[in-house]
């Protein structure tokens, strides 16, 4: 049998974006419903015992970039968001020796001095540079993005915003910015430090989730991206949440539920009903019927096109944007349960910068010869790893005296030759471990249980297509007007009533949360 | 003491040439000066074995209308566009003509589909090429030109242009140009021979690889001038090589230009902050109030004008400029022409330009050894024969063939040097894979000359042996060339123009930037 009920507005997807923009929806009054398809919300952000005891952020793993005014809008505080600090960063170095940006600023500036006085100096002009250029950003990231060959009055006012937006900024900054926005993360920072480990260190923000080498151009926006949230960002820093980046989007989903929208999980949508160009709602897999005037889709740019609706429903011209679109997933992840923590050889015993991250980049061509096996179709030999221990800074997501350990890694590419199956997936967890061992010797006797997640798995889990956990490359081609295509930017479909809120949509990536506020902005009108 | 000259150009290149004709055509008294004792510069031909005289490239660039009507410059009789084709060592080819229809034909033997959108894609990019041909005739916009209103007319004509593109091609435009030339190619073909063929433009003379974003950009650059459908060979001159340095000699001689040759400079002389004239290496100076350096912006900004007149800011933007020579020239000395193996007409393809290259990742590859400063084991290698176009060139029945290998950075790892041994082991790379397609080459050849990055800064004082003059990545170009906010061809020195390769619109536009720089020369003074 099948049921049918009304609503003023269904959000496919209750990914953090979904949340947010239900949240926002009902908070302007429309009866709104999220529905969600596994038994938890929050997509690439949840927190999941994996093992016994053992839980894990196991997709996203820290925060920063979430917007402020969605805390202040959404009170989230209230709804149990709590982020504890991330103190510091560990690079070792292949020397024996180690490069560490610690929580007080006279000790990582002593320690840079350590290793180069001259970059010690030069990171002072170069934190206030990406200060102004995130403060430049800022305004962009927070607009509906004008498309620049339209007359309509409203992309009008937005290109002359925009321009005088720029032209404010006066020359010497707009400059610093096309740079940002054209360059390599490698050749930008070039132009700043001598000390190679500390470009690799910083350069490394500029491939996160992207299909770039250090030396790709473009990485340098990937990396001015991932300053938006130390500079703007709530919290100026990274953090954890307590309780994993699954309470983040618990928070969002509680503040929405305040709000009056309804979250369902275990709901599965099959399709969304369109009729003479409208859409008219929803069908579930297990057949129910929700009808809305407004389905709002926070599902990538693949799915909400080319799986949802019929593509006799769109233009050929956007179906063929769409197809074209890249996703293109690079990372993987690894979750380790640990009897104990390890013992980095840089940085002897187990102390405070436990409580920190560990970055695996000794050198900019470490990354850059990572990236080269990801180019012709293998995982990397010697990836780049981010890793935190989750556990030092909240004790509740492992058993006493236990650990989790996450490590972030790159590259994995999906489409990695012969594609992915059990035996590549374990040989790839193989490779990370025998590199952390490199560093922290006592690793492989401390290991309880393991999760390995290829990109194959993380679309597989969490439906992102081909893993990218931006739903679709930051590259200059896929961003603003032109996200995730020009002829279905602004987060409006060609389909009435027919809305996008997830990363695939203007600004993107991270848990930000900006593309859902912004939809749902718009849809409120 | 008054100056016997108005101005004083250094270098009798095809910028330094039109610059001083432009100048002498408004009645200034131009003195240039040539350290070679031939005019003409890079793109001269030169003789390499007795009776063998080619240049370096068989691309003869774009002369832009404005300046044969500017300087009326006699029309220069040119043929039809080139062929461009690809070949692999397995014997398989591919040559694409100038006109879409008849590469259609050729391609549809591989590929239907590819052979559907050939003509499509050809349009396409003549349309886009079509805007930088007027972007590249105009003094490049810069954030602050709405402020003044001498830069607001080129920015005005530059909207109406844009605009006249159609929405569709103006979104088109700003979606391809930051692209990598494999992204572009990818969405629209699926053989790999035509996509080596195509992406040969869009990575000469750059140190990026076909997957580095901007590589379609350089594309675009490269197509400048040549006929609507063709995909990378220009019209070339009936008369010969050297057709065009001769017909502007001669206007700038009518214009009461002196050409003086066998003059190097040595330095540019500055009083308080201005010009006074130039010295040359033999102790002579020269004084004129204007002083304009057709030389690469390190060379001339670096090497010949003192630093203390400079301020630090600009000196450091200087010195990042990236120049990156990767390209090396051989060139051979033939007894007779043998035939590309597999290839119907190949002398039709030789007198064009023919890619040894088989396929984007053989191109990507050859880059990966660059990025880490060593010379490309199976470099990417293009080859050309100018005695088919102008047998006048060799002794009869002779030929000579040139051959552009990518990369072979100026750079060394580990700060190795250019020795005979590393470039006998280039010449010889080079000459094998020839061999491989045109067998009975090796026995062909009488004299081969191999020309280093290293070699071509010694010969032709193109510092790091870049003929770009700074590569043509988007963070250098229009009003970031030569360095961010000095794109107007004024240098910080009162008196001080930049006016070749290394100002906009930079490389293989013909006198491009000597003429806007005259321009700016004769509104300002």
């Amino acid at each position: 049998m099948t049921s049918s009920q009304r609503y003023d507005a269904v959000v496919v997807g209750g990914g953090h974006n979904g949340l947010v923009c239900a949240a926002y929806l009902a908070r302007a009054g429309r009866k709104t419903v999220v529905l969600e398809r596994r038994p938890l919300v929050g997509g690439a952000a949840v927190t999941e015992e994996v093992f016994p005891g053992f839980k894990f952020s196991v997709f996203s793993y820290v925060v920063s970039l979430l917007r402020p005014e969605i805390i202040r809008d959404l009170e989230l505080p209230s709804h149990g968001l709590q982020i504890l600090p991330l103190e510091s960063t560990v690079t070792p170095l292949d020397n024996g020796d180690y490069l560490a940006s610690w929580a007080d600023p006279d000790e990582s500036r002593r320690e840079l001095v350590r290793h180069s006085p001259r970059d010690a100096e030069a990171a002072i002009e170069f934190g206030r540079l990406m200060h102004h250029m995130a403060m430049a950003v800022k305004p962009i990231l927070g607009m509906v993005p004008p498309d620049p060959s339209s007359l309509a009055p409203s992309d009008l006012r937005g290109l002359l915003k925009l321009g005088g937006h720029l032209r404010d900024l006066g020359a010497e900054r707009f400059h610093a910015l096309y740079k940002l926005m054209t360059m390599s993360s490698a050749d930008y920072l070039d132009e700043w430090y001598e000390f190679d480990p500390l470009k690799a260190t910083k350069s490394a923000s500029g491939i996160i989730g992207t299909f770039l080498g250090p030396r790709s151009p473009g990485s340098a926006y990937v990396l001015l991206h991932h300053y938006m949230g130390e500079i703007d960002g709530a919290f100026r820093a990274w953090g954890f949440q307590k309780g994993g980046t699954g309470a983040i989007s618990e928070a969002i989903a509680s503040a929405a539920r305040a709000q009056g929208a309804e979250i369902r999980t275990n709901a599965s949508v099959e399709r969304v009903l369109v009729d003479g160009g409208r859409v008219r709602g929803v069908v579930l897999e297990n057949g129910d019927e929700i009808t809305a005037p407004i389905v709002v889709s926070g599902l990538d740019p693949r799915r909400t096109f080319l799986q949802l609706v019929e593509r006799k429903e769109l233009p050929d011209d956007l179906v063929e944007e769409v197809e074209r679109y890249k996703f293109r997933g690079s990372s993987g992840k690894v979750n380790l349960a640990l009897s104990g923590l390890p013992d980095f050889t840089c940085l002897p015993g187990i102390g405070p910068h436990h409580r920190g991250a560990f970055s695996i980049s000794p050198s900019v061509e470490y990354l850059e010869r990572a990236y080269d096996d990801a180019k012709y179709g293998h995982f990397s030999r010697n990836p780049y790893m981010d890793i935190v221990f989750p556990s030092m800074i909240d004790p509740g997501m492992a058993p006493p005296g236990k650990h989790v350990m996450s490590i972030f890694v790159q590259y994995a590419p999906y489409n990695v030759t012969g594609g992915w199956d059990d035996a590549k997936r374990e040989a790839f967890g193989d490779a990370v471990v025998k590199t952390v061992a490199r560093y922290a010797p006592n690793i492989e006797s401390l290991i309880l249980h393991r999760q390995v997640l290829t990109p194959a798995d993380i679309e597989r889990i969490t439906g992102l297509s081909e893993g990218n956990i931006f739903q679709g490359e930051l590259a200059l081609h896929q961003l603003f007007f032109l996200r995730p295509a020009a002829k279905s930017a602004k987060y409006r479909t060609p389909i009435k009533g027919y809305w996008q809120c997830g990363a695939g949509t203007h600004p993107g990536g991270g848990i930000m949360g900006a593309s859902g506020r912004l939809a749902a902005l718009e849809i409120a009108g | 003491m008054t100056a016997a000259y108005d101005a004083i150009v250094i270098g009798a290149g095809s910028n330094g040439l039109v610059a001083a004709a432009a100048l002498g055509k408004a009645g200034r008294r131009v003195l240039v000066v040539e350290s070679h004792d031939e005019i003409g510069g890079l793109r001269r031909s030169s003789e390499f074995a007795p009776g063998f005289r080619v240049p370096l490239s068989v691309d003869t660039g774009w002369l832009p209308p404005t300046i044969v009507r500017g300087l009326a410059l006699p029309s220069i009789d040119a043929t039809t566009p080139a062929i461009v084709a690809a070949v692999a060592a397995d014997g398989d080819t591919l040559a694409l003509s100038g006109e879409p229809a008849r590469a259609a034909d050729a391609i549809r033997g591989r590929s239907a589909r590819d052979a559907e959108r050939w003509v499509a894609f050809t349009d396409r990019l003549s349309k886009l090429v079509g805007f930088l041909e007027a972007l590249y005739q105009l003094p490049p916009p810069d954030v602050d030109a709405a402020m003044s209103l001498g830069e607001l007319a080129p920015l005005v004509s530059l909207g109406r242009k844009f605009r006249s593109l159609g929405r569709a091609d103006m979104i088109e435009l700003l979606r391809v140009l930051p692209m990598s030339i494999q992204d572009l190619l990818d969405d629209s073909f699926e053989s790999p021979l035509i996509k080596a063929a195509v992406a040969t433009a869009g990575i000469r003379d750059i140190r990026q690889g076909p997957r580095s974003g901007g590589t379609s950009f350089v594309l675009l650059h490269h197509l400048v001038g040549a006929r609507a459908g063709s995909v990378g060979a220009r019209p070339w001159w009936r008369a010969g090589p050297d057709a065009f340095i001769e017909s502007v000699a001669a206007a700038a001689r009518a214009n009461r230009v002196d050409v003086r040759t066998g003059a190097r400079v040595a330095s540019i002389l500055v009083r308080e902050d201005a010009v006074t004239g130039v010295a040359l290496d033999n102790g002579d100076e020269l004084s004129a109030p204007i002083v304009v350096s057709t030389a690469d912006p390190a060379r001339t900004l670096l090497g010949m004008v003192d630093p203390v007149w400079l301020d630090p800011e600009f000196l450091h933007a200087v010195r990042n400029i990236k120049l990156r020579g990767c390209t090396a020239f051989v060139r051979f000395a033939l007894d007779h022409l043998p035939d590309i193996r597999g290839l119907d007409d190949s002398s039709a393809a030789l007198a064009g330009s023919v890619s040894l290259t088989p396929s984007l990742d053989a191109m990507e590859r050859a880059y990966d050894a660059a990025k880490y400063g060593e010379v490309s084991t199976a470099p990417h290698i293009e080859i050309s024969v100018p005695t088919l176009r102008w047998p006048s060139l060799a002794p009869d029945g002779k030929h000579a063939l040139v051959a552009r290998a990518q990369y072979a950075p100026y750079h060394l790892r580990g700060g190795a040097p250019w020795d005979d041994t590393r470039s006998c082991a280039l010449g010889e790379t080079v000459t094998s894979a020839i061999d491989r397609v045109m067998p009975g080459f090796t026995d062909a050849v009488l004299h081969r000359e191999i020309l280093t990055p290293a070699d071509l800064e010694a010969r032709f004082g193109v510092t790091e042996g870049a003929m770009t003059h700074g590569e043509l990545t988007l963070d250098q170009i229009l009003f970031m060339r030569p360095v961010p906010g000095w794109g107007r061809y004024a240098m910080p020195i009162d008196g001080l123009y930049l006016a070749g390769a290394g100002a906009h619109p930079g490389p293989g536009v013909l006198g491009g930037a000597g003429w806007l720089a005259a321009k700016r020369i004769l509104r300002e003074t």
